[in-house]
């Protein structure tokens, strides 16, 4: 029998096509994994062109939405992969939406219990560099832009806010893993 | 934006000031729960129509009904495409946004507001879907707590034959994603029974008023009144500081 090379990676960050990169860079031999991307059961697209009317959704519902696509992209992208073996670089995983959600002044009770359903990933990569303006199809820059709108000021706080709890979690891991 | 603490003290400070100001109406919040069948719309249509006589200012919210996520669950229910986490997910996303969206604005304004269904209907379904209830519990925080719970309890049969007689129930009703039998209405019958026996535990846990809904339309109308007129001197719930201040502080921040 083949030694399993089964390996979930997790790659988080608020520029959206800076982590696309570093998910790429994170596939150790084409053809042995695949990327899985935020959106894949295509909520937030739906989200998009629903009338405004219908107001303005919360960090929280936002949070609630992204962990419902994260649910479907574990049961028809991740799980399905590592049980034939193969790497998954999950990108974005959950520390993005964490970062997201803490930015926005969202409980971290709350934010943990609401991935408990996730498995933690082998290894954890966070692309802390900000190229200017974070990518517009980034779940970060979607979100901010849902809740705050037109307030681009607001907007730019919440974004700088994620990324410089990433930064302090990748920090914080690079530390543990020197101990 | 993330608000301040200071934001956040301000936010419970004017919540509890509010809500407890003995010259204003107060909003109430009352919530109609029970398994499919048990009559509960009935009552609540009568229940509204009987408040607006009586000079109430009333909104309704239906369970799964925001114009925001609604849209989203049908187009997945429709092609059974949903496990029970994301049932239960995408549920908590339509119920945070009504509360935010229509619930508090009403009650901030001193309205009346019927839940027909509330977060209780997400955890006994979720539940009986296999998911833990501390997980399920917590995606409804902070919590807000209506006034006054009805509970409509009927028997598994009941809610069967009611349910059956004039329709075949759907998929997700009939709990045919966790029950693996291919009779909607014999999955049905054994999702039901499994539903309504988390309804009586969070009966008895959240202290909800249980109405027998196996009695006619009439005595059950005549009890609601009755245990609503009793039920809505009840002071504010001091639990619900947290949700309440967190929606002021998130519509100042979102200004």
């Amino acid at each position: 029998m083949k030694a399993s090379k089964a390996r979930l990676v997790s790659v988080d960050g608020v520029d959206a096509s800076a982590v696309i990169a570093a998910a790429r860079r994170a596939i150790d031999r084409p053809g042995r994994g695949g990327v899985s991307h935020w959106d894949a059961s295509g909520i937030f697209q739906d989200l998009c062109v629903a009338d405004a009317a219908a107001g303005a959704p919360s960090a929280r519902t936002l949070l609630l939405l992204y962990a419902a696509d994260l649910a479907f992209r574990l049961r028809w992208e991740i799980r399905p992969a590592l049980a034939a073996g193969r790497t998954v670089v999950a990108a974005p995983y959950v520390d993005t939406a964490i970062a997201f959600g803490r930015a926005a002044g969202v409980p971290v009770g709350w934010l943990t219990n609401l991935f408990r359903f996730a498995p933690p990933a082998a290894e954890r990569r966070f692309v802390t560099a900000m190229r200017g303006a974070a990518s517009a199809n980034g779940f970060v820059e979607l979100a901010s832009q849902r809740v705050h709108g037109g307030d681009r000021g607001a907007r730019r706080r919440l974004i700088g806010g994620a990324a410089a709890h990433l930064r302090a979690e990748a920090r914080r891991r690079a530390r543990r893993s020197k101990r | 934006m993330r608000p301040s603490a200071a934001a956040l003290g301000v936010a419970r400070r004017s919540a509890r000031a509010h809500f407890t100001d003995p010259t204003k109406k107060r909003g109430l919040l009352v919530a109609f729960e029970g398994p499919d069948g048990s009559g509960k719309t009935t009552q609540r249509k009568l229940f509204k129509t009987w408040l607006k006589s009586e000079g109430y200012d009333v909104v309704t919210t239906k369970w799964n009904s925001s114009d925001l996520i609604k849209p989203i669950i049908r187009s997945r229910k429709a092609v059974r495409a949903l496990s029970p986490e994301e049932f239960s997910l995408l549920h908590g996303a339509d119920f945070r946004h009504r509360v935010e969206q229509i619930i508090l604005p009403a009650l901030w304004d001193g309205k009346l507001v019927i839940a027909d269904r509330f977060l209780f209907t997400g955890l006994a379904r979720d539940v009986a879907r296999g998911l833990d209830l501390d997980w399920v519990l917590k995606l409804y925080q902070p919590l807000l707590w209506p006034d006054l719970v009805f509970y409509f309890a009927v028997s598994p049969i009941t809610s069967g034959k009611r349910v059956t007689a004039t329709r075949m129930p759907n998929f997700y009703e009939a709990g045919q994603d966790v029950t693996d039998v291919e009779d909607p209405v014999e999955s049905y019958q054994r999702f039901i029974a499994r539903v309504i026996r988390e309804y009586e535990s969070l009966a008895l846990i959240f202290n909800m008023i249980t109405v027998d809904a196996e009695q006619s339309i009439g005595d059950q109308h005549r009890q609601i009144r009755e245990l609503f007129l009793e039920g809505q001197r009840r002071p504010w719930s001091a639990w619900n500081t947290d949700a309440v201040a967190e929606w002021l502080a998130g519509r100042g921040a979102a200004r």
